[in-house]
């Protein structure tokens, strides 16, 4: 039997391995060379328990949540017999090693003391590119996972201590830039071996069996506290439905579907109706599933709970085989990104039915990753980078501004580093006025970013979202602004590009690139709010004068004096709206 | 010495209290604590230093310098009560301080709200300029826009003006144009240009940390001249020198330029004095431990020297040890100790989650009400309650009777939340709240040691603070140190940092070129400008300044830096390749990884330090007068292992050189050291009691 873990030997345990998973996620920041891992901190890192179950995460990537689960599974399914001290593990592909898409490798380290496995070591990061028909590897318009780059099944980049420097060969020769890319891995590497040290530091303290206890029990606290947590959200089945505006040129929406049954204590997230696979690369694969749908429901239960895998038994996921959020091979999923933000905005909006007083209206959506790549002086190069984002109006105050979505906790790229290291100009960014969905807590405002190209040529894709169907309002508030892409905007050469680009955009010299977010959807109705917070908009010009009478039916008066609220008019407006609703 | 030599008194000012440090020229050390008064801290600085002049028989002018610590600045980005700042940007990008690096502190966090701007958007001008990353000039300076920004920043009445253009660092022509007009047409606005405050890289950093200057400018020259004004009137008539966050000790006049500087100058103060405490008895390798009433903090002085960073937040509120997680605060990017904290400290309030764990901090109970045994309302357990019921606090009263303790609420409080709901007796309720604690602790202290590839049990813990002396065996116990120290005056050791910082200024600017394509000529051309204007800021009357040039290095592609010292002399080829060598060495050693990529500098630091200016220069001991008596015995529970012990209690005065085994507890007036049974203690000759565990224990 299991020894008894005292809940103080448990929080020291818990502490430490959630120190030693954060310490990995620093060693990765620090040493890693492209930007969508150091500065974008697309990447995750995990202590994984004897049977490769998570027992702590880096507090990095909230949809890289469960990114271990299923990998880590079927990793140990497929192979526990053939695993070696000194080994070091190298996959990425979806449907070969249940990874997430090609840019996710994973490098994964067991943790042998005293000639057993106690534990692993894992991280998973976003390489710059790992081949395929688009720089960065993120086609939309791929149709199948064969285009999307180079496929690493379970492999052992050491086998027992001795490097096989074939599978480096085969990556750097891949790859459009492997400076970074093998870079970028060695930094995994580098992580994993300082959490075998520091794990087997911890387990040194322990008596085997006690420690082995700790373990589980931490899988069975994450539960418990999870249980809890459901049980306060009322029972009952809680429907959404929302869409992708459409790929290319083609208008069908993709339906999302999704029921959410809570019943006492567990919660099923089924997601039958939604789309069928599409032959674009926007497919989500099971695991990636897994995890979306947990970071939603974690969004709305205590960020306290820890991030061991425990916390998934009270959640069960459905999806069809053979789904957008299912595919079967050979689905394209390289930017199955966007598949995985609709997934999380879309339970928001059936558990905002659940708890009305505690889920924002929608926000921008995730990450637009706008990647420009080709070659400069002979060398090719590849920016990429995490671009975001707007929340929805919640019933307890405004949307936030220029934050990340809770799926992908990820950072902007510095301007003035763009323009050092690549041969691009940002010529603008800020906040569009007038954008942030109206309510009674406005939505978020839409950011806008405006790129030039200066080396001769190169091509540019976005994995833009949210225009047909921009971010919904709760409770009376309205949408947000939808998103917008334009090459050389205001010219005679304009063009708006689709929402979601299947072909790469070809750009020249001195192209320009004009990227608008969407924003976020407002709470509760706009001519309630209060005409002071829609003056101090005003004020701050994040909404026009016209627009708060539009809008707010807020009249703003200007004199000597400055900006003013003119009571009467806005009476007399808020009366007529009142009478015309 | 022939003329008696002029006194140095140091005045720290927290949030309640008020501490004095004097060095006396024998080398021993008086000290006084009293409330803070908020509505006028001169005041209260001019009350204790004459206090504690009077009683040692001193005349004002006997002090040749008086130091200082305060939080006026922290205050007023905290409480926002800053100036009204306004910000001049690059045409296009008026929004990059509030756009920020989009990151949100916390994961799952759908309630989280971001820190409001501390310029506001309608502050924010925006000018046509444009500067390539290169330095040349894309777009030349608009004068007509310069004219219509100094209108509307008139008719705003801005107290502060900070200017920030993109790729300023490169070429700062167009800010220092501009701030010339803004000088020129604005007199007594504060007025700042981030060239001067930080010429790096990275214009959301920049931008703040610009920002930052500008938003306690005003109030800090305030402060400093009321100071200043007070202190001459009680015939205080010294240098007043104020401490920055990077721990250097600077010229009051000085700092009202760069006020930015001194934001975390409290906890600085104190790991200035653990390194002087450390580096006096021998021990180069140590980590400081500071655990107040609120926080536990913890920073790393190896080789004798304090290690610093650039990468903080103020207001940041307190995270878990995650240096990961970014956008709680407002950045700053100017060199600060690096210390690393988390919400443990007395106050600390225990609780239990609804699985049943128990949790412990960040939130406190503070002053006021303050634990449940202060008696003052608190029904909250604490960390002292906890520390109490096990017997380590003294049952009675703390610091000599000045907090009065009731035992039994702090039981009572303990009992009702934590022991029963757990069904666990109160000992190993009280045992596992200290335990949690330390845990906490641990992550703080393996942020600043094992995050950078660093081992704690290479290096001597430093425990001070009102708490850190309870606390320090059971964090040697979890982190395999050996050995702890717990100084005399803990818990005024801020004010004792004070004393014995040295005048040191440092300057930074950026300076990006890959290793292999850089001449020495122009590296140590780009050190001698900064030595410049380093030595510019500390005064020429003193003699003998040390220079340190430090280089920020990586590898090509990455995107953070190690600083690597340059040595001294004129630099040749030999001296470069000596450089890369030691950054992949360092690299190797803080990461575990060596690539064999080509190596680049991105910034350079030159910092001079007035060498010998400083501390008491004597070896004798730090003691404070006081009674040596043992004062009983107390009961007292040490875990499982140990259990409950009939425990000595005794004054720091009563140990001495010979090693007494545990159980032991000593209580000073400002702290208590807990010794448990398998560990000893003694005193050592500079008066700090030292404990070693007899095992590294399980």
């Amino acid at each position: 039997m299991n020894p008894r873990i005292s809940p103080f030997e448990l929080e020291v345990v818990k502490s430490a391995f959630e120190t030693i998973a954060d310490e990995l996620a620093i060693i990765i920041m620090r040493t890693s060379c492209s930007s969508i891992v150091r500065d974008a901190i697309d990447y995750s890192t995990a202590l994984c328990d004897a049977g490769g179950r998570t027992l702590a995460q880096g507090a990095t990537t909230p949809l890289h949540l469960g990114s271990f689960h299923d990998a880590m599974r079927n990793l140990v399914a497929t192979l526990a017999d053939t695993v070696a001290p000194g080994d070091i593990f190298i996959f990425n592909d979806p449907y070969l090693a249940a990874g997430q898409h090609l840019p996710d490798i994973y490098i994964v380290r067991p943790i042998f003391i005293g000639g057993r496995i106690e534990g692993w070591a894992t991280t998973v990061a976003h390489q710059n590119d790992i081949g395929g028909i688009v720089p960065g590897s993120n086609s939309i318009g791929s149709t199948e996972i064969f285009q999307e780059g180079l496929r690493l099944p379970l492999l052992k980049l050491v086998d027992a201590g001795r490097e096989n420097t074939a599978i480096w060969d085969i990556l750097a020769a891949n790859v459009r830039v492997p400076d970074k890319v093998i870079g970028d891995v060695k930094a995994q590497v580098a992580a994993c071996l300082v959490g075998e040290r520091e794990f087997a530091k911890l387990f040194a303290r322990w008596e085997p069996a006690r420690f082995r206890a700790a373990c589980a029990e931490i899988h069975d606290y994450a539960e418990r506290l999870t249980r809890a947590e459901i049980a306060d959200i009322p029972d009952g089945v809680y429907r959404f439905e929302n869409h992708i505006d459409g790929l290319g040129d083609d208008p069908r929406p993709i339906p999302f579907r999704v029921a959410l049954t809570v019943r006492a204590d567990e919660i099923t997230v089924d997601w039958t109706g939604t789309s069928p696979e599409v032959r674009a690369g926007i497919n989500a694969p099971m695991p990636f599933t897994h995890a979306a749908s947990y970071a939603a429901i974690r969004s709305v239960l205590s960020p306290d709970i820890p991030n061991a895998q425990g916390f998934t038994r009270p959640i069960q996921v459905i999806a069809p085989a053979g789904s957008i959020v299912n595919p079967r091979p050979p689905a394209a999923c390289g930017a199955r990104g966007i598949t995985g933000f609709r997934m999380m905005d879309c339970v928001m909006g059936a558990l905002a039915q659940a708890l009305p007083g505690r889920v924002p209206a929608d926000g921008s959506g995730g990450s637009t990753l706008p990647t420009i790549g080709g070659r400069q002086d002979g060398k090719p190069f590849i920016f990429v980078e995490t671009i975001m984002g707007a929340w929805g109006g919640s019933p307890a105050q405004d949307g936030q501004d220029a934050v990340a979505h809770l799926g992908a906790n990820q950072s902007n790229v510095p301007v003035e580093t763009i323009e050092a290291d690549y041969p691009l100009r940002v010529e603008s960014y800020g906040f569009v006025t007038d954008s942030g969905g109206p309510g009674r807590h406005r939505g978020g405002m839409a950011i806008e970013r405006v790129f030039r190209l200066l080396a001769d040529e190169a091509t540019l894709t976005v994995r833009s979202d949210k225009r047909r169907f921009p971010p919904f309002g709760l409770a009376g508030g309205r949408p947000g602004s939808g998103s917008l892409n334009v090459v050389n905007p205001g010219t005679a050469s304009e063009r708006v590009l689709p929402v979601l680009i299947t072909e790469p955009v070809p750009l020249r010299r001195g192209d320009v690139f004009r990227h608008v977010l969407a924003s976020g959807g407002g709470w509760g109705d706009p001519r309630s709010r209060d005409p002071d917070l829609v003056l101090e908009d005003v004020r701050l010009g994040r909404v026009t004068p016209e627009g708060a009478r539009r809008d707010y039916a807020v009249a703003i008066a200007s004199g000597a004096e400055g900006l003013s609220i003119d009571a009467a008019a806005t009476a007399a407006l808020r009366a007529s709206a009142g009478a015309a609703s | 010495m022939d003329a008696p030599a002029k006194l140095k008194i140091a005045a720290d000012i927290g949030g309640t209290f008020t501490d004095i440090a004097l060095f006396l020229p024998d080398g021993r050390l008086a000290t006084r604590k009293l409330p803070s008064t908020p509505d006028d801290y001169a005041r209260g600085v001019v009350t204790g230093i004459l206090e504690l002049a009077t009683t040692l028989g001193l005349d004002p002018e006997a002090f040749g310098e008086v130091l200082h610590g305060c939080t006026v600045a922290t205050n007023a980005i905290l409480e926002h009560k800053g100036a009204r700042t306004a910000l001049l940007t690059t045409r296009g990008f008026r929004d990059v301080l509030e756009l920020r690096r989009i990151r949100i502190p916390r994961l799952y966090d759908a309630h989280y709200v971001k820190p409001p701007p501390l310029a506001p958007r309608d502050l924010r001008l925006e000018i046509t300029e444009r500067v390539t990353a290169d330095g040349s000039v894309l777009t030349p300076l608009d004068e007509t826009d310069i004219d219509t920004a100094i209108d509307a920043l008139r008719a705003a009445r801005v107290e502060a003006v900070a200017v920030c253009f993109l790729h300023s660092y490169a070429n700062p022509d167009h800010e220092r144009r501009v701030g010339a007009r803004l000088r020129a047409a604005l007199p007594g606005v504060f007025v700042t240009l981030s060239v001067d405050v930080l010429p790096e890289i990275r214009e959301y950093e920049r931008s703040s940390t610009t920002v930052i200057n500008a938003y306690v400018g005003p109030p800090v020259a305030t402060y400093v001249r009321q100071l200043r004004d007070g202190l001459r009137e009680a015939g205080l008539t010294g240098q007043l020198l104020v401490m920055q966050s990077s721990g250097g000790i600077l010229d009051a006049a000085q700092v009202m330029e760069m006020p930015a500087r001194i934001v975390e100058c409290g906890p600085a103060a104190g790991v200035i004095g653990a390194a002087h405490v450390a580096l006096r008895c021998g021990y180069p390798n140590v980590i400081s431990f500071d655990m107040g009433g609120t926080t536990a903090k913890a920073s790393l002085i190896e080789d004798g020297q304090i290690t610093r960073t650039d990468e903080y937040e103020v207001g940041s509120g307190i995270s878990l040890s995650s240096r990961l997680m970014k956008g709680g605060g407002y950045a700053l990017k100017l060199p600060v100790i690096d210390i690393s904290e988390v919400g443990a400290g007395g106050g600390s309030i225990v609780r239990l989650d609804r699985a049943g764990m128990i949790k412990v901090g960040p939130d406190s109970a503070g002053a006021v009400p303050g634990p449940a045994c202060y008696g003052m309302g608190g029904t909250a357990p604490t960390v002292t309650d906890a520390n109490v019921v096990l017997g380590f606090l003294n049952p009675v009263a703390l610091a000599d009777g000045a907090v009065r303790i009731d035992a039994a609420l702090g039981r009572r409080a303990l009992t009702e939340r934590v022991a029963a709901p757990l069904g666990i007796d109160l000992a190993e309720a009280a045992w596992s709240v200290h335990v949690v604690a330390t845990a906490n602790m641990v992550r703080a202290v393996k942020a600043v040691s094992t995050y950078r590839g660093r081992n704690p049990a290479d290096f001597v813990l430093l425990a001070f603070g009102g708490n850190g002396g309870v606390f320090a065996a059971e964090l040697m116990r979890h982190l395999q140190i050996r050995r702890a120290l717990v100084p005399a005056a803990a818990g005024v050791f801020s004010a004792v940092g004070l004393c014995v910082g040295d005048v040191q200024f440092s300057q930074s600017r950026a300076f990006l070129h890959r290793l292999d394509a850089l001449s020495p000529a122009a590296l140590e051309a780009a050190f001698d400008g900064l030595a410049a204007q380093v030595l510019a800021r500390i005064e020429a009357h003193r003699d003998g300044v040390a220079i340190r040039r430090t280089a920020a290095m990586r590898y090509v592609g990455q995107a953070f830096e190690l600083p690597i010292v340059v040595a001294g002399g004129t630099l040749d080829g030999a001296a470069l390749e000596d450089l890369a060598r030691r950054f992949q060495d360092e690299h190797a050693r803080t990461y575990g990884l060596r690539l064999d990529f080509a190596v680049e500098l991105v910034a350079l630091d030159v910092s001079a330090t007035l060498t010998g200016s400083t501390g008491p220069t004597s070896a004798s001991a730090i003691t404070i007068a006081g009674p040596d008596t043992e004062r009983g015995r107390r009961s007292a529970y040490f875990g499982p292992t140990h259990g409950h012990a009939d425990t000595p209690v005794i004054r720091r005065g009563a140990l001495d050189a010979t090693p007494r085994q545990g159980p032991l507890i000593v209580e000073d007036y400002e702290g208590t050291t807990v010794v448990p049974p398998d560990a000893s203690a003694w005193l050592d000759a500079h008066g700090n009691i030292v404990i070693e565990l007899a095992q590294a224990a399980p």
